[in-house]
């Protein structure tokens, strides 16, 4: 079995592993944070911890799951709050955590109402023994709009919370920001100008997953009734690079210091979020479906990836991706590619020539007899929408060719991709 | 289906594993696990797979199982692990073998080293026999840091896995590919050397710490009354000349088999492969207590044998052979241009100092009344297939290991 170091620095604090529990369910006490780690995770954000005063009433069922074809969780929807432990269990569990895994990290997420809670909780984990502190500014379903994602889209509640907390804290801080916003950029900024070490994004996105068609709302139907709520798992990871990206190309932000939540469920996941910048991994949805024990094979893929790449230390692979993420009006518009299709492969199915005429440019003739599509050169555009759509890979890119009147050399036109070339 | 003797079936590819990886339940302590006769942990891999990490589905597969890729051709997963499987309280099992076979392809493509040798302890071990038990019992006594020299009788290594399962089912390719790994992590295989023959037993024991004996079922049963019959052929010769000559072999059109076993069932299969007109199957059970596994049995009814039930061989004379049915009063004579006899395999212990009796060693275990001398293998107690030649060949190298106390001074 391979055996690589996935340890990892970040904001100071050295991790086993890049992969953490996010503040939520899954790391709601100390008996489940306990598993984790000796399920592998190298460490855990503890359930979000409000203050004394807050009290946190959950509805019943608070969850939805968004499915498509067979497959469920394609994404999960939940109303569900902060901790519903009290402020001294929690203390005491991270307390306890931190005795018995010394070697693991334990990050504090807690949300206040006003500044003075911000700074006295922040005191509060930090006696507890916390490695890091991570401010939740972006849950969407709070009920006050002092707390949770509405503190997250204004810079200035930011700014002064932030300073809060490095008042009652001396601990690297993460921010934790939320999606529900057109540009992340100023609150990240704010955060950082009011102290913030780091960033952890993204929390849940604002969303109705399904209607009950008899009942006429939304689910999950609490008495009659529901709620817009956060939107998590695969579904979301999309939503999350993108920000992620967004973040680091922006001037000042080149080095932002980030941990990466959204959808990760496989080490490829994983992968990408470190790619695009990410330094820490974190995970909710995969590990409520799944269970802990997920983190083997993210680690032992990762473990493989890095082999691969020639690679001995993780940080090496942070942001080696953003480079090369640019402005869509600075991409080769100068040549197409043509599919090719291996008729060999081919099962004769006919999905290439639907979508090619349904939804590109009729550029696939049908042979009605052999069952076999052909790609006529003078209308395909080189979209390989029908490269996507076949089930089987036998359709791969093929010949690339300069459009009519450009300059260039189709032989260095680099496409190649494992999910396009096969 | 296609009927070539040479074409096996098509695997999964990656989108269709990732469907069939879908239908696993992922289930807690899981069942499938525990009934894989060799600890290849097929919740584990296939929840590899599940997440995209085909690497590390490999290296469950292989560090449990040094024949994986035979195993997840030729195992009759439905006694084992597909037995137990979850899924099968839904709809059907799943398919555990298929999903194993394109883990170990994929394996083989990235051409991935996972095997390794052990430090060295300096101590050696002789293995008698090449089949999957010898070869097994090499990669663990490798890994622990022992060296080994295997000896076989045979021109080529694998036993049944070379001569017996035919090419269809297993390719060669695969076996020389399973074999070349374990000859690279560090097995010295002699082959055309039969001990007893070419070197005693005596010579063994004063060059080698422990031998194992591996030898295995290999060669046929015969009925005596077909004794000098020029027609009769074995099955297991039979088989071997098939698959070494990968199938170019001229033969008659009308054939009969006797017996119900899986290797009936082989031989009647690549009869029709072959593209023989009329193969008769001949068995001595009905088919309620029919030996072979049922997808045998199926593959072969859907390759067109005719397959009688019931009978026993009487008379024979020539090629003119009369069965009489074990409980009615009925006779059935058959005139074929060749006979094949598939009534059993069994073991040839001579020279090698042990008893065998119904088959295998006359204890449960290992080591034999000589402590320096051990079984594995189909000789040994419990089921004769691969994966438990498997099984064997691991719990014996563990056994070694542990008289020899691993590393300890030499
Ligand atoms: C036709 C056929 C089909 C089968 N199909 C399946 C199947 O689909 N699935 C399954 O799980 N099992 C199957 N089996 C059973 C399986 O092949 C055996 O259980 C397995 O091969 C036993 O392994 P082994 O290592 O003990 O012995 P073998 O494979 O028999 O190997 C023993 C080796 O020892 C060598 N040897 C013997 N004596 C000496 C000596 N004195 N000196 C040197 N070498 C010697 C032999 O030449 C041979 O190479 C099949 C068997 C046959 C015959
Ligand atoms: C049921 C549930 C409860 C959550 N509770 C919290 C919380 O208390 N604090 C917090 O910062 N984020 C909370 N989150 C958000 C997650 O930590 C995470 O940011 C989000 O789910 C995206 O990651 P994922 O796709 O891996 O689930 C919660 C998510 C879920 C599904
Ligand atoms: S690349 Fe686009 S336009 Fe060309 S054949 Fe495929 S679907 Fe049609
Ligand atoms: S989608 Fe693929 S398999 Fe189906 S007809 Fe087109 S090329 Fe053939
Ligand atoms: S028993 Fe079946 S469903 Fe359960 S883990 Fe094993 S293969 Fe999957």
């Amino acid at each position: 079995m391979i055996n690589k170091d996935l340890s990892i620095d970040f904001l100071g604090v050295h991790f086993e592993n890049p992969f953490c529990l996010s503040s939520s369910p899954v790391d709601n006490c100390y008996e489940m944070c306990a598993k984790a780690f000796d399920e592998g995770w190298g460490g855990v954000v503890f359930k979000t911890i409000g203050p004394a005063h807050f009290e946190v009433d959950e509805v019943s069922p608070r969850f939805d799951e968004l499915t498509k074809e067979g497959t469920p969780f394609v994404g999960f929807k939940n109303m569900e709050q902060i901790a519903e432990h009290s402020l001294q269990e929690n203390l005491d569990d991270l307390k306890k955590l931190k005795k018995n895994y010394p070697q693991k990290i334990v990050i504090a997420s807690i949300m206040g109402t006003n500044a003075q809670d911000w700074e006295d909780l922040a005191g509060l984990v930090t006696e507890a023994g916390a490695d890091m502190i991570e401010m939740n500014l972006s849950c969407p379903q709070m009920t006050s709009h002092e707390m949770g994602s509405d503190v997250g889209t204004n810079p200035d509640l930011v700014q002064k919370y932030c300073e809060a907390v490095k008042r009652g804290s001396d601990l690297p801080m993460m921010a934790k920001m939320t999606p529900n916003i057109t540009d992340m950029i100023p609150a990240v900024k704010a955060s950082l100008a009011g102290g913030a070490d780091g960033i952890a994004t993204i929390n849940t996105v604002k969303s109705i997953a399904n209607v009950d068609l008899d009942k006429k709302v939304c689910l999950p139907i609490v008495n009659g009734k529901s709620s817009i709520s956060g939107f998590s798992g695969k579904a979301v990871k999309p939503i999350a690079l993108r920000f992620i990206q967004q973040l680091r190309a922006a001037a000042g932000l080149e080095q932002l210091a980030i941990s990466g939540i959204g959808g990760i469920e496989t080490w490829e996941d994983a992968v990408e979020f470190i790619l695009l910048g990410s330094t820490t991994l974190q995970v909710t949805t995969a590990v409520m479906q799944y269970g802990y024990r997920i983190v083997e094979d993210m680690k032992n893929g990762l473990m493989h990836y890095m082999e691969e790449q020639g690679v001995d230390h993780l940080k090496d692979l942070v942001g080696l991706a953003n480079k090369n993420i640019i402005p869509a009006e600075d991409l080769d518009r100068d040549y197409k590619v043509y599919p090719k299709i291996d008729w060999d492969k081919c099962i004769g199915c006919g999905r290439c020539f639907i979508s090619c005429f349904d939804g590109a440019h009729q550029a696939i003739t049908w042979d009605e007899k052999s069952r076999r599509p052909s790609v006529d050169y003078s209308k395909c555009v080189g979209c390989q929408l029908c490269n996507l759509v076949c089930p089987v890979g036998a359709i791969s890119t093929g010949k690339i060719e300069m459009k009519p009147g450009r300059k260039g050399d189709p032989s260095k036109v680099d496409i190649e991709s494992v999910r396009l070339t096969h | 289906m296609t009927n070539d003797y040479t074409k096996e079936n098509s695997g999964y590819t990656m989108t269709t594993v990732a469907e069939e990886a879908a239908r696993c339940l992922l289930c807690h302590d899981a069942p499938c696990s525990k009934a894989c006769p060799a600890h290849t942990d097929p919740a584990k891999f296939i929840r590899s797979v599940r997440f995209r990490n085909f690497k590390g589905a490999a290296e469950t597969i292989r560090e449990n199982n040094a024949l994986g890729s035979i195993c997840a051709r030729v195992c009759p997963t439905e006694k084992y692990c597909e037995l137990a499987c979850s899924r099968s309280g839904i709809d059907f099992p799943i398919d555990i073998g298929g999903i194993q076979r394109f883990v170990t392809d994929f394996e083989q493509k990235v051409d991935m080293h996972i095997l390794k040798k052990g430090k060295s302890n300096g101590k050696k071990i002789a293995i008698v026999g090449s089949g999957p038990a010898g070869l097994q019992s090499a990669v663990t006594l490798l890994e622990k840091g022992y060296s080994v020299d295997i000896f076989e009788k045979n021109t080529k290594p694998g036993g049944y896995l070379t001569y017996g399962i035919p090419e269809y089912r297993l390719p060669s390719d695969i076996v020389d590919y399973e074999v070349k790994r374990i000859t690279d992590m560090g097995a010295n295989i002699h082959l055309d050397t039969s001990i007893g023959e070419d070197i005693t037993m005596a010579d063994l024991k004063s060059n080698y710490k422990a031998v194992i004996l591996a030898i295995g079922a290999s060669e046929a049963k015969m009925l005596p009354m077909f004794d000098n019959n020029k027609f009769t052929e074995s099955a297991v010769d039979f088989l071997a000349h098939v698959k070494q000559t990968k199938g170019k072999v001229t033969l008659p059109d009308n054939i009969v088999v006797i017996g119900g076993g899986d290797v009936a069932m082989d031989v009647s299969t690549t009869l029709k492969r072959l593209a023989v007109k009329n193969v008769t199957d001949v068995v001595y059970e009905e088919f309620d207590e029919f030996k072979a596994s049922k997808k045998e049995l199926a593959g072969t009814r859907n390759a067109g044998v005719t397959i009688v039930d019931g009978y026993i061989p009487d008379k024979v004379n020539g090629n003119e052979v009369t069965f009489k049915h074990r409980k009615i009063d009925s006779k059935l004579t058959i005139k074929a241009d060749k006979i094949i006899m598939a009534v059993g395999q069994q073991v040839n212990p001579d020279r090698l100092g042990i008893t065998i009796e119904h088959g295998e060693v006359p204890f449960i275990g290992y080591r034999t009344e000589d402590p320096q001398v051990y079984v594995t293998g189909d000789i040994a107690h419990g089921d004769k297939t691969v994966v438990w030649a498997v099984r064997k060949g691991k719990e014996v190298a563990e056994e070694i290991d542990s008289v020899l106390g691993g590393s300890s001074n030499d």
